[in-house]
């Protein structure tokens, strides 16, 4: 009978030869964290930016934002919290750059998690001083708005009703901003920028399909793979992708920031993890070859 | 910058640190600051849930506007906790009811406008015809490019739907032909996966970055800071 405790697994491939590419096979992890600790200190330290092309789903967000019709708003949905800040701050910051250098008033608005209407409120804040924008008036946060697909669909019917009061508790209704907004028609696009699986389905399914109001989107790295469909069919006209996209619009608006600052270490982090995926698999290969010739 | 905001920081950074810890190996520094960050989070949902909806929504229009009625809202949400009494389990079972007639709803409405843009956007043409009034800089080039890049989607589509066709067997004239398409089908799928894979890594690594700048820059940035400022 087969025994199946855990210790009679099959041998590691080199296990059993001692050899320089064997050994490779059995390097503890701590060292491979170390190695990659030491170069994203050492590019954040002493950065040596790689070129950045913008690709054409970032330009696709661009001109989604620069072709807003004049007296409509751009809706921000910040869902997102800490646990993805590195790469959803940046995006966030990067979309409100681009909203006010061209001079396109832009709301923020959070369905989930809650942590992200004072994050992203923090962010705009510190972008609309460099750029004199007033809040109410060139900006404004409805805050965290609980609920998620039942707000969406109150939206539909009757912004302000369904807003009620903003991030400081006073009512949307006397914001200059929100002068003309009535219905969900009225915005004239809405970005999430999320790490959150659902929410964009939530946003077509309620919003983009039915009423016909264009979207577009910015996802950590993780998730932004599953979205490509959603862009072939033209449901979202635009997508950063990661902290590169954020990059990628800082080049496209001529405005370095948050998202450069990390694509220098993000790129020698890769390269890093490039060379250890090619040497573990060489070594793999190598060890093998021994191990069958004897 | 102020006590508080100093404190703060060293929150931050001790927190940061102790976090990253796990690396090394399973202790108790790190799942207490996981069980804090977990609590906080509850905690900070609680309270942004009062101080921007309900209290708005709810409690203003109740106590000051007379919709005392509205007394009986949260009543519909309290049903869930009869799931600790075996008598009255089935109230809970009421509220679940609802609540899962509700969503079912939701959903449904959305399937609709979500889904069939992309059937229909999976219809390629083959044979493209541009547009007579409006050509391409270059119709040749264009041309080809869109074709093999329908080409290549109609492929990609057929034979990784063909690898999820399980109830028919891979013998046979057709059947093998049917194998022989599921096979390409999963070399496209692990190419997808891996493209994925790597933007997970790109995200570990973002993550990870944005840490270690906030310990460089924001913490030890800080006092770096302090120290030239004294001529240290």
């Amino acid at each position: 009978m087969a025994d199946l405790s855990a210790n009679s697994a099959r041998p590691e491939i080199g296990a059993s030869a001692p050899g320089f590419w064997s050994r490779l096979q059995q390097i503890p992890r701590y060292y491979i964290y170390l190695l990659l600790a030491m170069v994203v200190i050492w590019q954040i330290l002493f950065p040596i930016f790689l070129p950045i092309t913008p690709s054409a789903t970032t330009r696709g967000l661009e001109e989604a934002i620069r072709t807003v019709p004049e007296g409509k708003l751009v809706l921000i949905s910040a869902d997102w919290d800490s646990s993805t800040q590195a790469e959803t701050g940046p995006q966030t910051a990067a979309v409100i750059e681009a909203c006010l250098r061209h001079h396109k008033p832009f709301v923020l608005m959070t369905l989930a998690p809650p942590m992200g209407a004072k994050l992203a409120h923090n962010i705009a804040s510190e972008i609309a001083k460099r750029y004199h924008a007033r809040y109410g008036v060139d900006w404004a946060n409805w805050g965290y708005k609980y609920g998620t697909s039942n707000v969406l669909m109150a939206m539909v019917k009757d912004v302000p009703k369904m807003v009620g009061s903003d991030f400081y508790g006073q009512p949307v209704k006397s914001l200059p901003i929100m002068k003309g907004v009535r219905t969900v028609k009225d915005i004239g696009l809405v970005v999430e920028v999320t790490g959150l699986a659902g929410m964009t389905e939530m946003w077509i399914g309620l919003i983009q399909g039915p009423q016909g109001v264009p979207f577009s989107a910015a996802y950590t790295a993780v998730m932004a793979p599953g979205y490509y469909p959603y862009l072939d069919s033209g449901q979202i006209e635009g997508m950063l992708v990661g902290a590169k996209g954020a990059a990628e619009m800082e080049v496209l608006i001529a405005r370095p920031g948050r998202g450069m600052a990390i694509m220098s270490a993000q790129s020698w982090a890769h390269v890093l993890i490039m060379l250890f995926i090619i040497v573990g698999n060489l070594g793999y290969l190598l060890a093998r070859g021994r191990e069958r010739r004897g | 910058m102020t006590g508080t905001e100093i404190a703060i920081l060293w929150a931050a950074a001790i927190a940061t640190l102790g976090v990253y810890s796990i690396l090394y190996r399973e202790n108790p520094v790190s799942r207490l600051l996981e069980h804090i960050f977990v609590g906080l989070a509850a905690g900070y949902l609680l309270v942004t849930t009062w101080t921007q909806n309900l209290q708005a929504k709810w409690w203003a229009p109740m106590v000051d506007s007379g919709r005392w009625y509205w007394v009986f809202a949260p009543v519909i949400g309290l049903l869930f906790y009869f799931i600790y009494s075996r008598r009255l389990a089935w109230l809970a079972r009421l509220a679940m009811g609802i609540y899962f007639g509700q969503a079912a709803g939701v959903y449904f409405r959305e399937f609709f406008p979500l889904y069939s843009p992309q059937i229909w956007a999976s219809f390629k043409p083959l044979r493209p015809i541009f547009d007579a009034a409006a050509p391409p800089v270059s119709v040749s080039l264009a041309w080809w490019s869109v074709v093999i890049q329908n080409w290549l989607f109609v492929a990609v589509l057929l034979t990784v739907m063909s690898y999820f066709i399980f109830s028919v067997p891979h013998e046979g004239k057709a059947g093998r032909a049917l194998g022989k398409s599921a096979l390409m089908g999963r070399w496209f799928l692990m190419i997808a996966f891996g493209a994925m894979f790597g933007n997970t890594v790109m995200a570990r690594i973002s993550l990870f970055i944005g840490r270690v700048q906030f310990l460089l820059q924001d913490w030890l940035g800080h006092y770096v800071h302090w120290l030239a400022q004294r001529g240290m």
